[in-house]
């Protein structure tokens, strides 16, 4: 009997341990707008699915033909919030694009993120990544669009928030630039000065007791003023159109950082 | 007119030491003080023809010179020698800077110096290839310069505020007026033809507490060479050594502007005095793959200068670490600060 529980215990902590996680069949891709194919879905849908394991944050895209008569920012909010409460993670971690198409010269994309995703894609982070999706989804490239948006997405998660993602001194070129020219310029510098250097200043040889301002006068003459406009917080994006700035709170009352821009 | 130094006591040369300051004998060791020695020949005008050619008194051999030399050894005996015609007169030193620095540790300094240098090749750092040390009186003016300086300037004054959606920039001009009595103290420019400019400069700066009344006997052991050009020949070269400090000085009178255009300088600069002075140098000839490499040492300080050669293989393996050290450094720098934190 006892060596029976034994085994019974064994038998189901390896049960435990062996079991996969399985993952629910959650659905992350909701293309409304009808823009991709089964295809191209069911590889956005394993990527979002891979994102998730790795970084527990839904990556989700919805698009859509119909805002309900809402604006993008409220339309999105509103289905983050469906999916959210469908989804109900322990921690609510989302990043969300939308995109809507009225006609082709009326398309507009909005992404916003929550909870860990909102640190780290916050909305300074937001307006790059629709600096780097907005040009392929006005060539219609919708499938190369999203996969960017991921990849995008998932590249900042991983940088600490407050630094500038797309800082040059982050870029490998620029830094190997920066290596080889201070290594060059001290170089340069000590064989200039293995020969020795003169170590008087301009002050060796002055005699201060004996050097002095005789008069002086310092005479205001006129003045001038010139202006220039304040630049303006919001003037992002260049020629892409107009760009929305900025997160905001849902119905259900989850803050969220994102921005959104036409296209 | 030769002047050797013998000693009172056993008839030995008597050479100048550094470390004691005092004239002194190899063999019995006696030391005299130098301040009390007369100096009365020093007034001295020598014939035109007289010194044509010295002789060692000691063994009578013709001491080998050139036209400028003032102080050397025999050839023939190694006796001390000063040439008493070339520091009188006209060409009386007023002030020397005595030697600190004795042969042995100029020698020693001069190899530590070789072992600092970071991208001189290893079988030079060895320094085991000195070919002579020589301590050399070299001369030199030290210039008291009297500046007057009138400068016209236009400053202005930048001002930042903000007013509704505009950005303001206020510019006050002002017209700046300064008189200024700028002088400087005992400028050193060396006045022999055979000696480097730009390798002199480095050597200073000397600390002018030490210096002394000339006397001869502070030559007594070294090489001493007259100078060449005088006073007045060198004044376009102190001028020029003078006007940096010269534009700094009237620089920082001119503060609190944001810029500073200058409209007019008059400068006028005087010499109030020029005292002819001997400066102790260690010169350092070194053979080094066929070719004599010279360095010359501050004989008061020890600094050393002079062009070492340099190794390429170090230079690359310098540069080589710097720029990899410094690239790895900053990918690390961006792995903490990108990478550093998942979630
Ligand atoms: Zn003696
Ligand atoms: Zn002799």
């Amino acid at each position: 009997m006892n060596r029976l529980l034994k085994r019974a215990i064994i038998f189901i902590g390896f049960f435990f341990l062996l079991t996969p996680t399985v993952f629910a069949d959650v659905k992350r891709i909701y293309d409304e707008a009808d823009l991709l194919g089964a295809e191209q879905i069911q590889h956005l849908e394993e990527q979002a699915a891979s994102y998730f394991s790795e970084w527990s944050t839904d990556f989700i895209i919805v698009t859509t033909n119909d805002t309900e008569g809402k604006s993008l920012m409220s339309y999105t909010q509103d289905v983050s919030d469906d999916l959210a409460e469908e989804l109900n993670r322990a921690e609510d971690n989302m990043v969300i694009l939308t995109i809507y198409i009225e006609s082709s010269e009326d398309r507009e994309a909005y992404i916003a993120a929550f909870g860990k995703g909102k640190e780290y894609v916050d909305n300074a982070r937001v307006q790059l990544i629709l600096d780097h999706i907005i040009p392929p989804l006005s060539d219609d490239d919708y499938f190369g669009a999203f996969e960017l948006f991921f990849e995008k997405s998932a590249e900042y998660l991983n940088i600490r928030p407050g630094v500038n993602p797309e800082s040059l001194l982050l870029n490998t070129y620029v830094q190997l630039a920066v290596a080889i020219g201070l290594g060059g310029i001290i170089v340069f510098f000590m064989a200039y000065s293995s020969g020795g250097r003169s170590t008087v200043t301009s002050g060796t040889y002055l005699n201060r007791n004996n050097s002095q301002i005789v008069r002086k006068h310092d005479r205001y003459l006129r003045k001038t003023v010139t202006r220039k406009r304040k630049p303006s917080n919001n003037n992002r994006g260049g020629g892409s159109g107009f760009s929305g700035g900025g997160g905001g709170v849902t119905r259900a009352g989850r803050s969220h950082s994102g921005g959104g821009r036409k296209f | 007119m030769v002047i050797q130094y013998k000693c009172p006591n056993c008839g030995s040369d008597m050479t100048f030491d550094a470390e004691s300051g005092s004239l002194s004998c190899d063999n019995c060791g006696r030391q005299d003080n130098i301040e009390n020695f007369s100096e009365d020949f020093i007034e001295t005008v020598f014939e035109e023809n007289e010194a044509k050619e010295y002789h060692c008194e000691n063994c009578g051999a013709v001491i080998v010179t050139d036209g400028d030399t003032a102080a050397t050894n025999c050839s023939f005996c190694g006796a001390a020698v000063v040439l008493a015609d070339r520091v009188a007169g006209i060409l009386a030193p007023s002030l020397v800077l005595p030697f600190t620095i004795t042969k042995q540790q100029a020698e020693q300094a001069f190899r530590k110096w070789c072992k600092r240098g970071l991208l001189t090749p290893k079988d030079f750092k060895m320094a085991d290839r000195i070919k002579e040390i020589t301590g050399m009186y070299v001369p030199f003016w030290l210039y008291d310069l009297k500046n007057e300086a009138k400068i016209h300037a236009i400053g202005t004054r930048v001002r930042n505020y903000t007013r509704g959606d505009y950005i303001y920039t206020e510019t006050k001009y002002y017209d700046v007026y300064r008189d200024l009595r700028i002088d400087f103290s005992r400028v050193p420019v060396d006045a022999s033809e055979k000696m480097d400019d730009s390798l002199m400069d480095k050597l200073e700066p000397y600390q002018y507490n030490d210096l002394k009344d000339f006397k001869t006997p502070y030559l007594a052991g070294y090489i001493a060479e007259k100078y060449n050009y005088d006073a007045d020949d060198l004044l376009p070269r102190v001028k020029d050594k003078m006007s940096k400090p010269l534009d700094d000085y009237i620089r920082s009178t001119i503060s609190g502007y944001h810029s500073v255009n200058y409209k007019d300088k008059k400068i006028r600069t005087s010499k109030s005095k020029s005292l002819y002075t001997f400066l102790p140098v260690w010169m350092v000839y070194y053979d080094y793959e066929q070719a004599e490499h010279i360095f010359a040492m501050n004989g008061q300080t020890g600094k050393v200068v002079g062009k070492p050669p340099l190794s390429k293989a170090k230079i690359a393996g310098w540069f080589a670490s710097i720029a990899g050290g410094s690239f790895i450094l900053m990918k690390i720098i961006s792995f903490i600060v990108t990478g550093g934190i998942n979630f």
